[in-house]
């Protein structure tokens, strides 16, 4: 059987040594599939992504990409191992022009980083008059693009994205979700964290809701659409199936 | 007074203008990048002075060599001598940045509290000045006791041949820092660290080599700054602590964390010094160039080129 492109065990993360956020989260998360990183404000979704890019100290578990422990390597290593990230906030060097963003991203290719920006420019038709054009000056969706488009310069295994729609007209975050549905389609695994639980369900296939720090309900995208203690974690009371952790696997 | 007075106060302004230019870049990429106020920056100058002084010492030492690589180019002051030993100084002047930053700057750093940094940068320089003068003595040293003749430069104007050097090696140094920072990838690599170093390191930029390349690149047009001081001045221990002052005027006034507003302010402060003489004496040089900083800074507190943030 083939390792999962990203997998946790019990990972324990926080930014104060003794008070972990992520509070022993597992998953697994295949190539080509979407999972959606749902919950509360508070829940730890941003620290769970922030922790797998090693922005975010990591207490005690494991992170393996491709079946490789990445758990102690630091955020520049973790992406040459095949780990994008794009951030909710600042997602983009507004100083720096389209092209240099996408450079940027680029940073650690030998060669082939022409043929690569190429390939984002094929993905987003949009940037193509924006390339000399600095990122600040740009719209929430270009600048989202630029986003997503630093982050695939390194074609990853896995891309994880901090609210991609946050700020975004609708029409605009049926665009990023589009533009995220035909990344996972050419095989890439995609970890979305979102407050925009319609949104993400229905791009996802499966989904991971955390309350507090760990998981508390996990499944297919169609069955968590459907369960009701979806509601009661949202709304703050935890739910009868609470007492053992959800673990997110296929 | 004179047209060509005020001329020539402006020439000489833009003379030691360029001298501080040089200095304020490395002030400026150290705050935009690492994220304090280094004021042991002025040391690397001095530094970088004495490194080249040393080497000069070592040439001359060496017969064979010292015979080989002759004497003054014409029109300038100095020789291919010099020439080796700046090259020489801006590489040890690196290494000395970069093995303070790894046996000291570093360790603050990771204790995440900045005013650690600003504090600890004040020893460094006590220690740094302080080992100057264990080597050298408090007196002035000088590259060559020759005397240059200025040339004219204009109507009534005159400049040495080591000055123009100077300000066309700065100007030149200025392009091909513009360029590194532009066009090449540890270049942009820079200025992504400036903006957002959480964002460069899951672009993949390894923001350690980043900051060693900052500390290397500032402390090496530092000790540039130093050789020319020595060149066109004389080199003295206390010439880093001097310049400290109108080093950071020149980089707050053309916005901290813009390499263009450093090279920007560095003339305005040595212009405005240098008129001021003029005006109100020499003792109230350094008064004058506050002044300046502080008109400019009450109009656009982000410095001339700063952006508001």
């Amino acid at each position: 059987m083939a390792e999962p492109a990203l997998s946790l065990r019990a990972l324990e993360a926080g930014y104060v040594k003794g008070v972990p956020i992520v509070r022993g989260v597992s998953l697994d998360l295949a190539a080509g599939e979407i999972l959606a990183v749902l919950g509360p404000n508070g829940a730890g979704k941003s620290t769970l992504v922030r922790a797998i890019a090693g922005l975010v100290r990591r207490f005690a578990g494991e992170i393996r990409l491709g079946g490789k422990s990445i758990s102690n390597l630091p955020p520049h290593r973790i992406v040459a191992e095949g780990f994008a990230y794009v951030p909710q906030l600042a997602n983009v060097f507004a100083d720096l022009t389209v092209e240099e963003n996408l450079a940027l991203g680029g940073y650690m290719l030998r060669r082939g980083r022409a043929a690569r920006a190429a390939r984002v420019y094929e993905l987003f038709p949009d940037l193509v008059g924006k390339r000399q054009v600095k990122a600040g000056r740009l719209s929430g969706g270009q600048r989202q693009m630029v986003a997503i488009g630093r982050a695939l310069m390194v074609a990853p295994r896995v891309l994880a994205l901090d609210e991609p729609s946050a700020g975004l007209a609708p029409i605009v975050v049926e665009h990023v979700f589009a533009m995220i549905r035909r990344v996972a389609e050419a095989g890439t695994a995609v970890l979305v964290v979102e407050q925009n639980v319609r949104a993400a369900l229905a791009a996802a296939d499966r989904a991971l809701v955390l309350a507090e720090g760990t998981g508390r309900l996990a499944g297919t995208a169609v069955d968590v659409a459907a369960d009701p203690a979806i509601a009661r974690i949202y709304l703050g009371a935890p739910p009868a199936a609470a007492a053992a952790p959800a673990e997110a696997g296929p | 007074m004179t047209l060509t007075i005020w001329l020539q106060a402006i020439l000489d302004g833009a003379v030691i203008g360029a001298t501080i230019s040089l200095g304020a870049i490395g002030v400026t990429l150290t705050y935009a990048i690492l994220r304090f106020a280094n004021f042991a920056h002025g040391e690397f100058i001095t530094w970088g002075g004495y490194f080249a002084l040393a080497a000069l010492s070592a040439f001359a030492g060496w017969r064979d060599l010292s015979a080989w690589l002759g004497g003054p180019i014409e029109p300038f002051s100095f020789g291919w001598p010099l020439i080796l030993a700046a090259l020489t100084a801006i590489l040890a002047s690196a290494a000395l940045a970069l093995i303070l930053d790894a046996v000291f700057f570093r360790r603050l750093r990771r204790a995440k509290i900045a005013i650690a940094s600003v504090i600890g940068s004040f020893g460094a320089a006590l220690v740094l000045r302080n080992l100057v003068v264990l080597g050298y003595g408090a007196d002035p040293e000088y590259f060559s006791r020759e005397i240059q003749i200025a040339v004219h430069f204009g109507p009534g104007l005159r400049i040495t041949a080591d000055q123009i050097l100077l300000v066309g090696l700065t100007a030149a140094l200025v392009a091909t820092l513009h360029l590194f920072l532009t066009r090449t990838q540890m270049g942009r690599a820079m200025r992504g660290v400036r903006e957002n170093p959480d964002l460069a390191a899951v672009s993949g930029i390894d923001v350690a080599g980043v900051i060693r390349a900052t500390w290397a690149i500032g402390a090496a047009l530092a000790a540039v700054a130093g050789v020319l001081i020595g060149l066109t001045i004389q080199l003295r221990p206390s010439i880093g602590f001097d310049l400290l002052l109108p080093l950071f005027s020149a980089a707050i006034l053309g916005g901290i964390g813009s390499v263009y507003g450093a090279v920007l302010g560095g003339l305005v402060i040595g212009i405005s010094e240098s008129v001021a003489v003029l005006v109100i004496g020499p003792e109230y040089r350094a008064a004058i160039s506050f002044g300046v900083l502080i008109l400019i800074l009450l109009v656009r507190p982000q410095g001339i080129l700063g952006a508001r943030t």
